[in-house]
């Protein structure tokens, strides 16, 4: 065993996750399959992408927890938090096709003021 | 008045001169080695850089819904979008791992009658991760109806209630559209530009009733229009907005720069 356990997040209501690599491992995965609706060139894919593979790799690289958190930013509770969010925001992404071209142009005085 | 200001300007100039030799009381508590300029808050180059950097990377990733970015009053972010645009553009803002906004602060809204959408309805959001604002405005007019975002921020909630009730504005999909700060059995919206000033009706207790009754406004004046406008520019330098140019963005990574742990 590597270390002390640790007790506490510090965050109210988010709880200790004892096994985190094994659920940011799927979460990042499924992430990069939800983003693979996306065109290749769509800016949201990239930048998601090469953030969650970096990441990725840093989990599945670091196994002690603590160098994971130095390394990710972020306490490993919290980027769960964020690669949950992540994903639900991925899968509606398919559907709402951000990437399409401005659909509606705004008329001449809308963003004028003052008037 | 404006000879006076310019007196005193003067005097805090030339305050560390004279600061040798026996200065005034006045020049000594004027007197600072920065420029005597206008004591305006100057905005910040690196957070404005990053907030040009925020503009740009939601720009890029939701070019279907954003029409223009600015930064008005030199460090507010402003992302203006199309109507159908607010769920998805709001879900990015807090659900992407660079923006992170999970902080609603505010909804406002904007009546601007000479407008073909005359309401704006502006969405104040605060990411804690990053310490920075955003301000997401979109537009409507009085009969088509905005996508309520309560499915993605709960505390939207009252604030469309509030807009409802104020502007007349409509949310689609909002589980309880009612009023929410005029009174009971209460007509119009009063933040409308063409509510008058004084409503409709008055209330007092009726003594002979004994109840309190509601009656058609009688006003004991005419209506006289008063011109309120200042006679002075207010603060010209803050007038004007500048905009972001959208879509060339250099490197993927880091637009913010990750918060040292």
């Amino acid at each position: 065993m590597a270390g002390v356990l640790k007790k506490t997040t510090g965050l109210t209501g988010l709880k200790v996750e004892p096994r985190p690599h094994k659920i940011l491992t799927a979460l990042y995965n499924r992430i990069l399959l939800s983003l693979e609706s996306a065109p290749k060139e769509a800016a949201y894919r990239q930048h998601t992408e090469a953030l969650i593979k970096r990441n990725l790799e840093y989990v599945l690289t670091v196994k002690d927890i603590g160098k994971l958190e130095e390394k990710l930013g972020y306490q490993v509770e919290e980027s769960i938090k964020l690669a949950e969010n992540e994903l639900m925001l991925a899968r509606r992404m398919a559907q709402w096709k951000p990437w399409l071209p401005l659909e509606t142009k705004p008329s001449a005085d809308q963003w004028k003021w003052p008037l | 008045m404006l000879g006076r200001l310019a007196r005193v300007a003067l005097v805090a100039r030339q305050a560390p001169l004279n600061r040798g030799a026996q200065a005034p009381a006045l020049g000594r508590l004027l007197s600072t080695d920065a420029p005597s300029a206008p004591t305006i808050r100057r905005p910040d180059a690196p957070v404005r850089q990053q907030l040009t950097d925020v503009g740009k990377y939601a720009a890029a990733c939701l070019p279907r819904f954003v029409q223009k970015v600015q930064l008005t009053a030199g460090d507010e972010l402003e992302l203006l979008i199309a109507p159908e645009g607010v769920i998805p553009v709001i879900a990015f803002l807090r659900d992407n791992h660079m923006t992170q906004f999970h902080s609603l602060a505010d909804i406002a809204g904007v009546d601007v009658p000479a407008r073909k959408y005359r309401f704006e309805i502006v969405y104040n959001l605060l990411s804690i991760r990053y310490n920075s604002r955003i301000r997401v405005r979109t537009y409507t007019d009085e009969l088509t109806p905005i996508d309520s975002i309560c499915e993605i921020f709960k505390g939207a909630n009252w604030y469309e209630r509030e807009i409802w009730d104020m502007f007349g504005v409509m949310f689609h999909d909002h589980p309880d559209l009612r009023r929410i700060l005029t009174d009971y059995g209460f007509e119009g919206h009063p933040q409308r530009k063409d509510f008058p000033l004084s409503g409709y009706v008055e209330v007092r207790y009726d003594d002979a009733l004994r109840r309190v009754v509601v009656e058609p406004l009688e006003l004991a004046q005419e209506f006289r229009k008063f011109d309120l406008k200042t006679p002075w520019e207010v603060f010209p330098n803050f007038r004007s907005s500048e905009e972001v140019p959208i879509g060339n963005l250099d490197s993927p990574q880091g637009k913010i720069e990750e918060p040292k742990k």
